[in-house]
């Protein structure tokens, strides 16, 4: 038996695979900002419909759920009934609202009209919100506590069990 | 009742795949010949009832069966015919039966093509091909099951992945990576049984080598295709990300090259058995890594496809085949025989083994890279990229120092030889590095590192083509005629030497190609509105405008530029944007002017069709055509030398009355 090939080979292996299990249970859609933990940069954008001006600093007191969209996402179509029906449940005390960018208002108005909503949506003209918030595609949903602070970031559409899991997040930090 | 069909296709394949593995197992150590036929028989049976099940799902697919899960999850009416042919392979599931496919196809003639051949060796190669069939067929079953019954069939489904719909060559770079990928399980499976059987004779090479250098040849044009397909689709102006993905298809190749050479060295001085075992074992097993890698979800990349369940099966596999690789090593490299010694540190042999370890060092670099993110989100949490500076910093200097051996080993002779000889070899080809240089520092390289390997890839050139001919001239100094020497000396005798030449000086071009486009492009920004023209590399470009249209699956903005030299028209170039209904991000997709000299390349940046503007970013880049050529060529080398030695001469001699 050849001591240092059985030596090395599983030490090489073993390394290997354990690093690759220990990656399995990640998901790497679940990138980790560097703004997680920090005061969530403000913004006060105009809202589709109404036109007043919503500053995210009235929502202070209670967790605020951010989701950046567009009508041009294929799967912002997909998770918009599930963050309305989610909307529905916890609203007031979990306060949702939309941040629609690289779009024009008038799609905007004719998705929320034709598919519902219930929350507000404000435009980010330039893109300015996105790119403070590190938006690296959409959809992306950020998760706020009762403080301002940002808990987590998921990148991709949402369902109930992902908006349920960061929700815990925030609330028991 | 498709369904039902497939899955019991898929359950007989397992079974064949399990009998037949054991029955190889059991020959193996019994020497048994009928247990030998046996396995044969299971082989064979394997491949029919995978062929099949891929046959019924290719029936599904085309009938729009939405009964069957995959069709459901893949299958549109809209789409034309090929897409749906094609989206067998375009998602998880069915990649997995495709897979299943080819390994059959490939046991098949394996098994045929060895049949009463290799008796000490085939039943254990067979015991590990079906092992592994077996596996794949258990993930078909299981985890990854295309066949699920779906209780009420919608009228219609999504189709296929966007990115597959995009781009033809994304319908045929899949099944050549799969050819490549898959095959290498071929060499495995002999490699294994040499262990098993503590001996590596000099009957087995050919088949290891042969069956290694059939998936080199697809796996080589696979990575090409794909860096191909991100050239003409991603807009970036680039071919390659070091993606982990695109990783995953490079380390098994580069592995395979240096098993490839050094099975030579084993054929020639019975030396590096062990070495060539583990190369080819390695190839196998990167191979599995990297199917892994791209089905686990563990890493993000374009290439990917969705997170799933069977990460872990395929890494209990991967672990499981490390295992036995490893253990298998250790009991019995020791007992291959070596037969001669390594002579002279200037010989081609110890040259083909610097060529060995810097492949290996190639490999573990990219590994290493590629794994790293994941070592260091282990070890303290952080999410980290390992980027293009690390791979480019690493793998530059040693392919530079691989081009060098490219024109040095085969200058250099076999065994000892003396400081004249040595001259006589290494010298003249000085020429040719002088001559590429110097034309690369006219033409405006200035690069040190693009100089350098214009040096070195004018002196393998030089090498390469002197060795290439070398049996010619030979038989013309002996007063053959040119035509007869050509056809006696490069094809028919000298098949294997003429092929493998030809791969080297193709390699030669696809470096030198991919330093002077790289080091050489050029990148300007440019914002137009309709009817403006800007100057761009000596071009003039101008906006002709930009028009919304609306397909059936996407919604593209296309701009129109027209492409002028010095007043002449060259072309209309519509680079656009297309949104697919089913992905977040829009998919860019540029387009190009080719010509032998230089590739211009137009990508939109930002684009309104209400205002007419557009702001695109122009790639010049010279010589990237060539990289897609000499790749190609490198294959069609790969399979001269592969055309056994001994073709019927009828192929060759004039006779009419055998028409």
């Amino acid at each position: 038996m050849n001591r240092s090939v059985l030596f090395i080979g599983i030490l090489i292996a073993a390394a290997l695979v354990v690093i690759l299990f220990v990656g399995l249970g990640k998901d790497p859609a679940a990138i980790r900002s560097p703004l997680i933990g920090k005061p969530a940069p403000d913004f006060a954008l105009r809202e589709v419909g109404t036109g007043r001006t919503i500053d995210i600093a009235q929502y202070r007191g209670k967790p605020l759920v951010i989701n950046f969209w567009a009508t041009w996402c294929g799967p912002c179509w997909e998770e918009h009934p599930v963050l309305v029906a989610n909307a529905r449940a916890l609203q007031p005390d979990v306060q949702f609202l939309g941040v629609v960018f690289q779009d024009t208002e008038e799609k905007i108005l004719g998705f929320l009209q034709q598919r519902g909503t219930a929350y507000p949506t404000v435009v980010d003209d330039r893109g300015k919100t996105a790119i403070a918030y590190g938006v690296g595609g959409v959809p992306e949903t950020y998760f706020l506590d009762a403080s301002g602070k940002i808990v987590a970031k998921y990148s991709g559409p949402m369902s109930g069990d992902i908006i349920q899991a960061n929700l815990q997040k925030v609330l028991r930090p | 009742m498709i369904p039902i069909l497939g899955r019991l296709l898929i359950l007989g394949s397992l079974l064949a795949a399990t009998a037949g593995s054991v029955l190889g197992f059991v020959a193996g150590r019994t020497r048994s010949l009928d247990g030998l036929r046996w396995a044969r028989r299971f082989a064979y049976l394997y491949s029919a009832l995978i062929a099949l099940a891929a046959i019924v799902m290719e029936v599904a697919l085309l009938r729009h069966d939405f009964s069957v899960s995959y069709v459901a999850q893949v299958g549109s009416r809209l789409v034309p015919t090929w897409v749906t042919i094609v989206s067998l392979w375009s998602s998880l599931e069915g990649s997995i039966l495709f897979w299943g496919l080819v390994l059959g196809i490939y046991i098949a003639i394996a098994t045929w093509l060895t049949r009463g051949r290799y008796p000490e060796y085939q039943p254990d190669a067979i015991g590990v091909w079906l092992a592994t069939a077996a596996f794949f067929s258990f993930l078909i079953a299981g985890p990854a099951n295309p066949f699920h019954t779906v209780a009420n069939p919608a009228a219609d489904g999504p189709g296929p992945n966007p990115l597959l719909q995009n781009h033809l060559l994304m319908s045929i770079h899949p099944p050549f990576l799969y050819l490549g990928y898959v095959g290498m399980t071929i060499p495995f499976g002999f490699a294994c049984a040499a262990l098993l059987k503590g001996r590596l004779g000099h009957a087995v090479l050919k088949p290891l080598r042969e069956s290694l250098m059939l998936p080199w040849v697809f796996q080589t044009i696979a990575i090409m295709l794909g860096g191909w397909w991100a050239y003409e689709v991603l807009g970036w102006g680039g071919y390659w990300a070091w993606d982990p993905v695109e990783n995953a298809s490079l380390l098994p190749w580069l592995t395979a090259t240096a098993a490839l050479h050094s099975i030579m060295v084993v054929e020639r001085r019975g030396i590096l058995k062990g070495w060539t075992i583990t190369l080819v074992q390695a190839t196998f097993l990167l191979v599995i890594l990297g199917t892994f890698m791209t089905r686990s979800g563990v890493f993000n990349s374009v290439h990917s496809f969705t997170q799933s369940a069977i990460g872990p099966t395929i890494l209990a596999f991967l672990a499981v085949a490390l295992l036995f690789t490893i253990a298998l090593l250790a009991f019995r490299i020791d007992k291959l025989e070596v037969e001669g010694r390594l002579e002279g540190t200037a010989s081609r042999e110890s040259m083909f083994l610097v060529n060995n370890l810097l492949f290996v060092l190639l490999t573990f670099t990219v590994l290493i890279g590629t794994v790293f993110p994941l070592i260091v989100e282990a070890v303290n949490g952080k999410q980290m990229s390992v980027g293009r500076p690390y791979f480019d910093s690493m793998v530059i200097p040693v392919g530079a120092a691989l081009l060098f051996l490219l024109g040095v080993g085969p200058a250099l002779p076999w065994g000892r030889a003396t400081g004249e000889q040595i001259r006589k070899a290494l010298l003249p080809p000085l020429i040719g590095a002088a001559f590429f240089a110097l034309i690369g520092f006219a033409l405006g390289v200035r690069g040190a590192w693009t100089l350098v390997t214009l040096a070195f890839a004018g002196y393998a050139a030089q090498v390469t083509l002197a060795q290439m001919f070398v049996p010619m001239l030979q038989r013309i100094r002996r007063g053959d005629s040119v035509g007869s020497a050509l056809i006696e000396g490069q094809l028919r005798r000298g098949r294997r030497r003429f092929g493998s030449y030809i791969v080297h000086g193709a390699v030669v071009v696809v470096i030198v190609a991919i330093a002077v486009s790289s080091s050489m492009r050029q990148t300007t920004e440019l914002t137009f509105t309709k009817g403006q023209t800007h100057k761009a590399s000596g071009f003039d470009v101008t906006l002709l405008g930009v028009e919304e249209r609306h397909e059936p699956h996407r919604f593209a903005t296309i701009g129109r530029f027209a492409i002028a030299r010095g007043g002449k028209p060259l072309a209309t170039l519509e680079p656009r944007m297309n949104q697919y209904q089913m992905m977040r991000d829009p998919v860019g997709s540029p387009d190009v002017y080719t010509t032998a000299a230089r590739d211009f390349y137009l990508s939109l940046a930002n684009v309104d069709a209400s205002a007419q503007t557009a702001t695109v970013t122009v790639y010049e880049s010279p010589m990237i055509v060539w990289i897609w050529i000499a790749v190609i060529i490198m294959g069609i080398g790969g399979l001269i030398a592969l055309i056994p030695p001994r073709a019927p001469r009828v192929i060759l001699i004039e006779t009419p009355e055998t028409a």
